[in-house]
């Protein structure tokens, strides 16, 4: 049975490949790079078990194990997106006990490249502990229950995420939450670990004092098994078994209550009612195409978790430079013009967002210059003022007032600049994104390796198009603010105005063109 | 008024489009008379929904072209839109919105005066049985109330042609009884609706015309009485189209 569901899912995967030649270059992409980790891996192993000390390797052996279970808990959520081709609800018409469902899940988890190079790894590092063979041995096991608890906390985090009896609201703000968290990781650790040591440990000593906590931790515990055999520790070494076991049972018995919750209640409507008559931005902007579309778009921008997972670098950069560089740095300072540069770019592929729903925009007939303004307005509203007030924050707790025309004319032209190109690519590029109400956090099919290296070409172009504006910014930073900063605020307005007109026009007579075809590369998106 | 009438409200001419190397649709021609409730039925994957999608200016056509009250679909696609209401199958919706908003919205996308909405949303909210679900996210509709709302979308701006693609998928007999109703007295007075459908007895009830194609191609077309031919709608699509089996199904199968 299990057998079958594996077999099943592979065959899913050579047919996707098969028929999508890029994704197929994608794959192997995939494939060689876990091969290099794998390879480089071990050669550390191995030169580590002939050189290295014994606690050398037990710091890397528990710090490396360690961050590979954070890896396999966050990373799917943040940065590779989760595999959902097969989850407990697409298994539940089958009369299997919720056992082998279960065992029928792990079993896709262990064994698909991540899972397969994480087993590999772990088996590989028992070498570490060659000299002691019976601390090899008991790594043995002891790793093959780390793998265990990898893949089932994974999949516990990914039934999570795929929502408590699949309320929708529920599961978009856990997917939101996680993500800031995630993003915030850095500081926060960096934060927390001076704290511990009173800010003036090096590196090292932090990591040895991680060392000697994280083994008596569910990340750890696995890990932690065989160095304190080799250093004769018996009775440690079977608490941290202990720990492994239990919580390995622990995240099982979570899973096991999850898939019987989403086995049992399929999503449900969570039944968000306003009162009738409530139109909320329908009701107040204009009527036609462009007050249309502005409403809609601004109601994403305010409303759509994909959306407003764009919004997330508002805060972030500001609060990552601060903790990188202090307030006082140049990082700190020029953060409205990256953070307008990112969200600048968020519409590039806009008419993506709208899915298949795009039709019912193409059937209305609109002019492709109020679909474009439209849009345009809708992302202004949200994008206009958090940068100012972004741009005010930060030179008043840069403690230099002065410089705001300087940053908020760099910061709106580059913004401006931004969205007048995307107006023009958002009427030519198609790109797979997350489907309306699901998480924006699942992994896409259909992602290419061109097709993501087309945000840089965007970039590149908006930057091009912001070199006046920059060159003055900058120039006002060298030599003192000055009239620069007037004279740079009003360049940023008028240059990226200009373009932002321009972008509309131009890319109104593109989606003219070229709108059934948007439609056509839609719907031939896989789903 | 003669001139007037002569003037088909959808005229489709040796449309072809291909996918990939598949023919989705191999040369239609087809006719629909101002004022006639017309059906379009075929097995599937005949080619409905791509003739349809064609006919509104959503798929650019291989070859042919498409005419809605004489303007050329492809030629003047912002003025043939205007007068097309359209309910496309296997498109969502902006399901993001209330079923309330989403009306709002297409009424302002066609460019109502603001005066005008209102009224004309809570008729159709009345009309589709959707008062109670107005404020409810059209996400959480079922698949009936979803069909519904798409076509209180394509009713909303007053269109001279309705373009339907299986408006009664999933609705309720109820719904589909008092949109039924609706539809009659909208051509009665000089509008003209073409449907997709798979129901036999719906169309043969419903329409004036009909037309029956398959593998991209019209097998016939007609008005009612002329296609069937004196036999039931349903036994002449099957004689046209073919495929039918009469086994009993295999013997695993049978409970007995």
């Amino acid at each position: 049975m299990v057998a079958t569901v594996l077999k099943l899912r592979y065959r899913a995967l050579f047919n996707t490949l098969a028929r999508r030649p890029w994704q197929l270059v994608g794959f192997i992409f995939g494939v060689l790079w876990g091969f290099g980790i794998l390879v480089s891996v071990v050669a550390g192993i191995v030169s580590l078990s002939l050189f290295g000390s014994l606690e050398a390797s037990a710091g890397v052996s528990i710090i490396a194990g360690s961050a590979l279970v954070l890896g396999w808990i966050v990373g799917p959520i943040v940065v590779a997106g989760m595999d959902t081709s097969i989850d407990a609800r697409r298994l539940a018409p089958f009369p299997f006990t919720r056992r082998q469902t279960m065992l029928a899940l792990a079993g896709t988890g262990a064994t698909g490249i991540p899972g397969i190079v994480t087993t590999l790894v772990a088996l590989t590092s028992v070498i570490l502990w060659a000299r002691w063979p019976l601390a090899a041995l008991a790594g043995l096991a002891a790793a093959l229950v780390g793998v265990g608890i990898c893949v089932v906390a994974s999949r516990l985090v990914a039934e999570l995420s795929g929502g408590v009896g699949g309320n929708r609201r529920w599961r978009e703000l856990i997917g939101t939450v996680v993500l800031v968290v995630a993003m915030l990781a850095g500081p926060i650790i960096t934060g927390v670990l001076s704290l511990l040591d009173g800010g003036d440990g090096s590196l090292g000593e932090r990591l040895g004092a991680a060392a000697a906590v994280l083994p008596w931790t569910p990340l750890g515990a696995a890990w932690g098994v065989a160095p304190a055999l080799a250093a004769g520790d018996g009775l440690i070494a079977l608490a941290r078994a202990a720990i492994a076991l239990a919580s390995l049972s622990v995240l099982w018995w979570g899973w096991s209550r999850a898939v019987g919750g989403a086995t049992a209640s399929p999503p449900r409507p969570s039944s968000r009612q306003v009162a009738a008559g409530r139109l909320g931005l329908f009701g107040v902007m204009p009527t036609g195409g462009v007050g249309a579309t502005w409403a809609r778009s601004l109601s994403a921008w305010l409303r759509d978790p994909r959306y407003l997972r764009q919004l997330l670098v508002v805060p972030i950069f500001p609060i990552l430079f601060a903790f990188v560089s202090g307030v006082d740095g140049f990082l700190f300072a020029a953060s409205p013009v990256l953070v307008a540069f990112v969200l600048a770019i968020a519409g590039y592929s806009d008419v993506s967002y709208d899915g298949s729903a795009y039709a019912t925009v193409l059937a209305t007939g609109v002019r492709g210059r109020d679909d474009r303004l439209g849009r345009l307005l809708g992302s202004a509203c949200v994008g206009i003022p958090l940068v100012v007030v972004l741009s005010v924050v930060t030179s008043v707790a840069g403690g230099d007032a002065a410089r705001l025309p300087l940053v908020l004319g760099a910061a709106l032209g580059v913004l401006l600049t931004g969205y007048g190109v995307a107006a023009v690519t958002s009427a030519m590029i198609i790109t797979p994104v997350a489907a309306p109400g699901d998480s924006p956090f699942k992994s896409v099919p259909g992602q290419t390796f061109v097709g993501g290296l087309l945000v840089f070409v965007v970039w590149a172009v908006i930057a091009v198009l912001s070199v006046p504006v920059l060159i003055l910014a900058t120039t006002g930073m060298v030599q003192g603010v000055g009239s620069w900063g007037w004279a740079t605020l009003a360049t940023g307005l008028v240059v990226g105005g200009g373009v932002a007109a321009l972008g509309v026009v131009i890319g109104g007579r593109t989606f003219d063109r070229s709108g059934p075809e948007l439609l056509e590369r839609i719907r031939a998106l896989p789903s | 008024m003669s001139q007037q009438q002569s003037v088909p409200a959808l005229q489709l001419s040796g449309l072809v489009k291909q996918f990939g190397s598949t023919p989705a649709v191999a040369g239609i021609d087809l006719t629909v008379p101002a004022g006639s409730f017309y059906g379009l039925v075929g097995p599937n994957g005949a080619g409905k929904t791509t003739t349809l999608s064609m006919a509104t200016g959503l798929l650019r056509p291989d070859a042919g072209g498409a005419w809605v009250h004489g303007i050329d679909v492809w030629r003047d696609p912002v003025a043939a839109k205007r007068v097309i209401g359209n309910l496309s199958d296997g498109n969502r919706l902006f399901d993001r919105l209330t079923g309330e908003q989403l009306i709002t919205y297409t009424a302002m996308m066609f460019g109502l005066p603001r005066a005008d909405i209102a009224p004309r949303v809570s008729d159709l909210l009345d009309l589709m049985d959707l008062r109670p679900a107005a404020g409810t996210v059209v996400a959480d509709y079922s698949a009936g109330m979803t069909k519904k709302v798409a076509l209180a979308c394509a009713l909303v701006h007053a269109p001279r042609l309705l373009v339907l693609d299986e408006p009664f998928e999933s609705v309720d007999p109820v719904s589909a009884a008092n949109i039924e109703d609706v539809l009659r007295s909208y051509t009665a007075s000089g509008g003209s609706v073409i449907v997709s459908s798979h129901s036999m007895d719906l169309v043969q009830r419903m329409c004036d015309h009909v037309a029956v194609i398959a593998a991209g191609r019209v097998l016939a077309a007609g008005t009612v009485e002329e296609v069937r031919a004196g036999r039931s709608l349903q036994d002449r699509f099957v004689e046209l189209v073919g495929g039918r089996h009469t086994s009993e199904g295999p013997q695993w199968l049978r409970q007995s």
